[in-house]
């Protein structure tokens, strides 16, 4: 294919469900490229919008408005079976009166391949996703996790331009869930088609994909690599909804080339990258990971951002442990800190510590 | 504890049953033993039947006397037999042809309006058949409500003698039985999961397809329960064939009735009652045989 077209744009879509006179407005104005050969995912709360957007690339919804193309075809109001792309649904949708194998062949037949040609793609794919040993088995002996490879080697049988799939491990449990996405990843890689991953799960997202869509109320709040998404959120949603984070709300006081000062509260003051954009008497939130917070005995207090703190609650995880840690001026943040070797916790409730991060550390969103 | 109840745990489960076991065998053994019993019995000309045990009434099926008092074969029952199956089939075919767009319509109505069409469907049964089944001779009859505006505009000359026909006893047929296939069809598209559906379209399936390959084959144990519900009353019907057929056009619940209401030959009548239970009963066979085998394919045996 070429790589210079993406595998799917979309311009201006807009969707509605319902009448005219009342429509409910599922997505708002969309436009984005997926590129050809890549793990794309569509990340955001339910009812954001992600769902509908596959469903309209699948061809089970019209848009309202605008134009979805499939490389240099525009599809947007193809029927489903005329579209080359295939789903993987998230309850699977196996066809309960055929065999494994008879599912999977099902897209090859409709297509009018040659017999032998589908028998041997049937093996290839099952052999694939490691579902050949039960290829003639019925859709309902199979336990969530084999379903699911069954459903997969389904849409990836006729070789589609791009395979959608629609939230396809939220009903497995985590174990396969987690062995899932590697799978799934390494799938991606081998076949060399264009994922469309649809989640509300910020780990799948974040573990899979190549760039991610931040979605949310029909908008697409950010297009970036996992890392951006992370790293460089560009709006408090994104910031909010992947990952832990801890937001300051104050007013920039002064800005020079590389920081930006905020005071927070009455009196904390803080310094933030300077990203630009901004200027002095912004109210703003400042953004902070708490695993960029180092905790620290107040005896070994070293470096120039230091605060004192004292530690107000912890939530144990196993690998760590969640401080609540209050620093003064009615401001709490959350920090991340190991057990020690021996198991134990490195501080306790009440425990008066230093707080560090760095400015570099501290990010400066919109309020 | 009470003594009188049984000691062992079959015997309180069978003394538990013991009202079905009652119930079925006042309304369903027990009429058919004597349906059996008067099939070997012979005619009493007055009505009822004479405690003599005779093969007769089996024999009358197939083989007539002549003038000679000579056995020889005679197919005219063989010939009603063959009629009642033919149409019964045809009026089956009819019924699912028209029932299972109604039952499919329905499916893909709001779930809160389904039940009111189901409630459209069942009305019929609430008024007697017989006058339900006179309504389609004015209808199809000479001067009916068919023939009538057709003579009027001139786009026929003569009457269309639509009536004693075997058309007219298929439509009287599947008219009186088509609510017996749509529910069941319903019942069964009501559970199907139409995600399947989306997910055939996707995988390259037309319209078409998406019906012959995957709901007609999911919806199967309700078509196959209509066409059970249709054929098996359609051959015990009488009312269709003697008010639409004339009452020449035999079939084979129209002969037991007549045995039974005119000709006073009950063991006849019976015969022909338990040849007639006797088709059910293989056709049902057939049927379980069927589904024992797709139950075993998809694993929920």
């Amino acid at each position: 294919m070429n790589e210079s077209i993406p595998a799917i744009t979309a311009n201006n879509v807009v969707k509605h469900y319902g009448g005219s006179a009342s429509p409910v407005v599922a997505l708002k104005n969309i436009s984005l490229e997926i590129r050809d050969n890549e793990f794309f995912t569509l990340l955001g709360p339910s009812g954001c919008g992600k769902t509908t957007l596959l469903r309209l690339i699948a061809g089970f919804e019209q848009v309202t408005d605008g134009k979805i193309m499939l490389f240099d075809d525009e599809i947007a109001n193809l029927e489903p079976s005329q579209r080359p792309v295939n789903t993987v649904f998230q309850h699977y949708a196996l066809f309960p009166h055929m065999t494994v194998a008879q599912n999977v062949a099902f897209g090859l037949e409709r297509l009018k391949k040659p017999r032998s040609e589908i028998e041997t793609t049937v093996n290839e794919v099952l052999t694939l996703v490691k579902m050949k040993h039960l290829a003639d088995r019925s859709p309902n002996q199979l336990s969530g996790g084999q379903q699911q490879r069954v459903a997969l080697a389904r849409a990836l049988a006729p070789s589609p331009k791009v395979l959608l799939l629609d939230e396809p491990l939220s009903a497995l449990d985590l174990k396969l869930r987690q062995a899932m996405r590697e799978e799934l990843k390494q799938l991606q890689r081998e076949t060399g088609i264009t994922f469309v991953f649809v989640t509300h799960d910020q780990e799948e997202a974040l573990s899979m994909s190549d760039r991610i869509a931040v979605m949310s109320e029909g908008e697409v709040q950010q297009i970036g690599r996992p890392t951006d998404i992370y790293e460089h959120p560009v709006n408090r949603f994104v910031a909010d909804f992947i990952g832990d984070t801890n937001f300051l709300d104050g007013e920039i006081m002064s800005i020079d080339d590389d920081l930006v000062t905020c005071r927070v509260g009455t009196q904390s003051m803080f310094e933030a990258e300077n990203s630009g954009g901004h200027k002095v008497g912004d109210q703003v939130s400042l953004f902070l990971r708490p695993e960029k917070i180092t905790l620290s005995p107040q005896s070994e207090t070293i470096g120039t951002d230091t605060r004192p703190g004292k530690v107000a609650n912890i939530i144990y995880l196993g690998n760590q442990a969640a401080y609540t840690v209050d620093i003064g001026g009615g401001i709490e943040l959350i920090a991340q800190a190991r057990p020690r070797e021996d198991g134990n916790l490195p501080f306790a409730i009440g425990d008066s510590l230093a707080v560090g991060f760095s400015a570099r550390a501290l990010r400066v969103l919109a309020q | 504890m009470s003594n009188w109840l049984p000691r062992s745990a079959a015997g309180r489960r069978w003394l538990g049953l013991a009202p079905s076991y009652f119930v079925i065998g006042i309304f369903m053994l027990v009429p058919m033993v004597i349906m059996g019993v008067f099939s070997f019995l012979e005619p009493n000309p007055y009505g009822g039947v004479k405690p003599i045990g005779s093969l007769d009434a089996y024999v009358k099926l197939f083989f007539e006397y002549d003038l000679e008092d000579n056995l020889v074969f005679n197919p005219g029952y063989i010939n009603i037999i063959f009629r009642s199956f033919q149409l019964s089939l045809g009026a089956t075919l009819l019924c699912l042809i028209f029932g299972f767009p109604v039952a499919y319509f329905i499916t893909l109505q709001p779930a809160n309006r389904r039940n009111f069409y189901i409630y459209l469907v069942t009305i019929p049964f609430w008024t007697n058949l017989l006058i339900r089944t006179f309504a389609w001779i004015i209808i199809l009859g000479r001067g009916g409500v068919i023939e009538t505006p057709l003579l009027a505009m001139g786009i026929i000359e003569d009457s269309l003698r639509m009536m004693y026909t075997d058309g007219a006893i298929a439509i009287g047929l599947t008219y009186s039985y088509l609510p017996l296939m749509v529910l069941p069809i319903y019942a069964s598209l009501e559970k199907l999961d139409f995600r399947l559906l989306e997910a055939a379209s996707d995988l390259y399936a037309n319209r078409f397809e998406v019906m012959t390959k995957v709901v007609i084959p999911l919806c199967k144990p309700g078509i196959i329960a209509g066409c059970l519900l249709v054929f098996i009353p359609c051959l015990g019907a009488f009312i269709a064939p003697n008010l639409l057929g004339g009452g020449k056009k035999l079939m084979l619940g129209s002969l037991v009735q007549f045995q039974f209401a005119s000709a006073r030959n009950w063991p006849f009548g019976a015969a022909l009652s338990m040849l007639l239970l006797s088709a059910v009963v293989i056709t049902l066979i057939f049927y379980a045989r069927a589904a024992k085998k797709r139950a075993v394919l998809e694993g929920s045996a």
